[in-house]
């Protein structure tokens, strides 16, 4: 089917068509690798820096994913996600906290008179090794607990098994149970190890009614890496043209500092225009990038570079 | 036979690095030039990066294990005296200014390495009060140190510019000029020593152009000067330091006890007496 009659006639692709894509994936490794890489070497000037890092914190998703986590530690991070800087009103909200399903009603109590919103991850985050009904219980249970955005892993078992129709049908199931529910599916690139599995992946979630695709639980040493976000953009692109449909995307994992995280946003507004400059339509998970990012605006404001310990904790 | 010349570099994390901007300056040594690293703002973040990371390792380690470091680093300079010599005369000293001077660095550093489990005891106190307490005031050092070294060339300065903090229990960030040659040749023997990457950074180039950037950085804790600086950039290093409530000494004393004091903060603490 060519692409034009695609668009026409629908806004959602249907397994058939998916699975032509699927099938269609190559990429030229090596053209891909040379493009990131000069990206990477543009130089952002003063003033747009300073925009770029206000930016990079209204799309965070402040994130604690830990055996670890407490009451005090969720209420601690919900804090600072308000406010990230007391210290300097200018500085907005980032985009969401992100938590583990039993910790969401703590975390949305303390952000309720704000707009960061309340992410939980499910389906058994981060292997998603268990029974699809097990899948589907706890993302339920994540919802009543009044998550606004839900994060579940894709089915690693299956993809790499190649049964590619299980990864698709377990995502709609969980996207009939999340409903307006906004629906971050994670790929997991560094378990996908090629750039093919990542467009086929990406296709796969995009075409079963994910809001969001996302890099990586942040729970492997391979996390996020720009190759990947290319890689993603360009599918969520592609789907776009097919459907009509604007999907948005997650990078996690890894991404530690400000500097990394503004190839990121280069590389995004390259690629796919500064319209996906947006917390709706782009976001990083982050743990210790938000520290770096208020940091380094400090920096930017008084010239002096900063110590961690004058930053909130969280 | 070719000539093979060494191109000296900065030792930051334990590893000798070019400076990032690629700029170099020119010293003199016999009848040779040697280009050292010109070290760059950003040169001097990456080495705080690391010093902090070298403090926490630093500090932790124990004042035994210390002196045996300290130690073990007299006995690599002692391995490579003809080196230290060949250098010290080249820069027009005569043999036995080069000797002493030798000698002295020698002796320092074994007097500091003494005293590394020692000063503790010496400079600690158990405080009069008037009630049934023990009151301890307890030193710790400070953090990370950035040391500028004297712009004359003697190896005996540059260690007595970096062992009092070090001895305590301080990363320390040393910057030479026109001394740049040496101090790198002496990074080499800091790493044979078992030093943790990150204690001791050792860079050259132009203070001048850096001291925004060193006396600014937060995470920098204390500036020592051992070099003759105009009234005008002390100024600016005490303005720029007071934002960040750190520490600038200028030409504190190297001898003695005293020597380490201005490295120390003090923590005080209350415990009751059992009876």
């Amino acid at each position: 089917m060519s692409k034009t009659a695609l668009k026409a006639n629908n806004s959602k692709l249907e397994w058939v068509d998916v699975i032509e894509h699927v099938y269609e994936s190559r990429i030229d490794a090596v053209g891909l690798n040379e493009r990131v890489a000069s990206l990477a070497t543009r130089s952002i000037k003063k003033e747009s820096k300073l925009e770029a890092l206000n930016m990079i914190v209204s799309m965070c998703d402040l994130t604690t994913l830990e055996g670890e986590d407490t009451k005090g530690k969720i209420s601690q991070m919900s804090a600072k996600a308000v406010k990230p800087d007391p210290g300097d009103k200018s500085i907005p909200s980032v985009a969401a906290v992100c938590v583990y399903p039993s910790l969401v009603s703590i975390a949305k109590e303390k952000v309720k008179n704000s707009n960061v919103k309340v992410a939980a991850v499910s389906s058994y985050f981060p292997s998603g090794q268990v029974p699809m009904d097990s899948k589907i219980l706890d993302t339920k249970f994540a919802i009543e607990e009044g998550a606004d955005e839900i994060d579940i892993v894709i089915n690693r078992k299956a993809f790499l098994e190649g049964d590619y129709r299980k990864v698709y049908d377990e995502i709609v199931e969980l996207k009939e149970v999340c409903k307006d529910v906004h629906l971050k599916t994670i790929l997991e690139v560094g378990d996908l190890r090629t750039y093919e599995n990542i467009r086929k992946a990406s296709l796969i979630s995009l075409a079963a009614g994910s809001d969001f695709i996302k890099t990586s639980t942040g729970k492997l040493t391979v996390g996020s890496s720009r190759q990947a976000c290319y890689v993603m953009a360009k599918a969520v692109l592609d789907y776009e043209l097919w459907t009509g449909v604007q999907a948005g995307i997650k990078v996690a994992g890894g991404i530690r500092d400000a500097k990394d995280a503004i190839r990121y946003l280069v590389l995004i507004n390259e690629e796919m225009g500064d319209n996906w400059l947006t917390p709706d339509l782009f976001r990083f998970g982050a743990s210790s990038l938000l520290d770096d990012v208020l940091k380094q605006i400090r920096k930017l404001k008084t010239g002096a570079y900063q110590a961690s310990y004058y930053f909130p904790r969280g | 036979m070719i000539e093979i010349k060494k191109t000296y570099k900065n030792y930051v994390d334990g590893k000798y690095v070019r400076s990032e901007s690629g700029k170099t300056y020119s010293v003199k040594l016999g009848n040779e030039h040697f280009e050292l690293p010109l070290t760059s703002r950003k040169d001097i973040r990456d080495a705080v990066v690391s010093s902090k990371s070298g403090f926490k390792k630093w500090n932790s380690t124990s004042p035994y294990t210390r002196t045996q470091i300290l130690y073990r680093l007299s006995e690599m300079l002692e391995g490579n005296r003809k080196s230290y010599l060949s250098i010290l005369q080249n820069s027009s000293f005569t043999k036995k200014y080069a000797e002493k001077d030798f000698e002295n660095s020698i002796q320092k550093i074994i007097w500091f390495a003494g005293l590394a489990d020692k000063w503790e005891q010496l400079v600690g106190n158990l405080n009069p009060v008037s009630g049934e307490y023990f009151n301890i005031s307890h030193q710790n050092p400070i953090g990370v140190v950035f040391s500028l070294n004297k712009n004359t060339i003697s190896l005996s300065q540059l260690i007595l510019s970096i062992l009092p903090p070090l001895t305590v229990g301080c990363s320390v960030i040393s910057l030479s000029n026109d001394s740049g040659l040496l101090a790198l040749k002496f990074a080499e023997d800091i790493n044979n020593s078992d030093l943790p990457p990150g204690v001791l950074n050792i860079l050259s180039g132009d203070f001048t152009k850096l001291i925004d950037d060193v006396s600014k950085h937060v995470e920098i804790s204390l500036v020592s000067i051992h070099d003759n600086l105009s009234q005008e950039a002390i100024k600016k290093i005490e303005v720029n330091a007071s934002e960040s409530v750190k520490r600038v000494k200028i030409n504190p004393s190297t001898e003695g006890i005293s020597s380490i004091l201005p490295y120390l903060e003090t923590k005080t603490v209350w415990h009751p007496k059992g009876t």
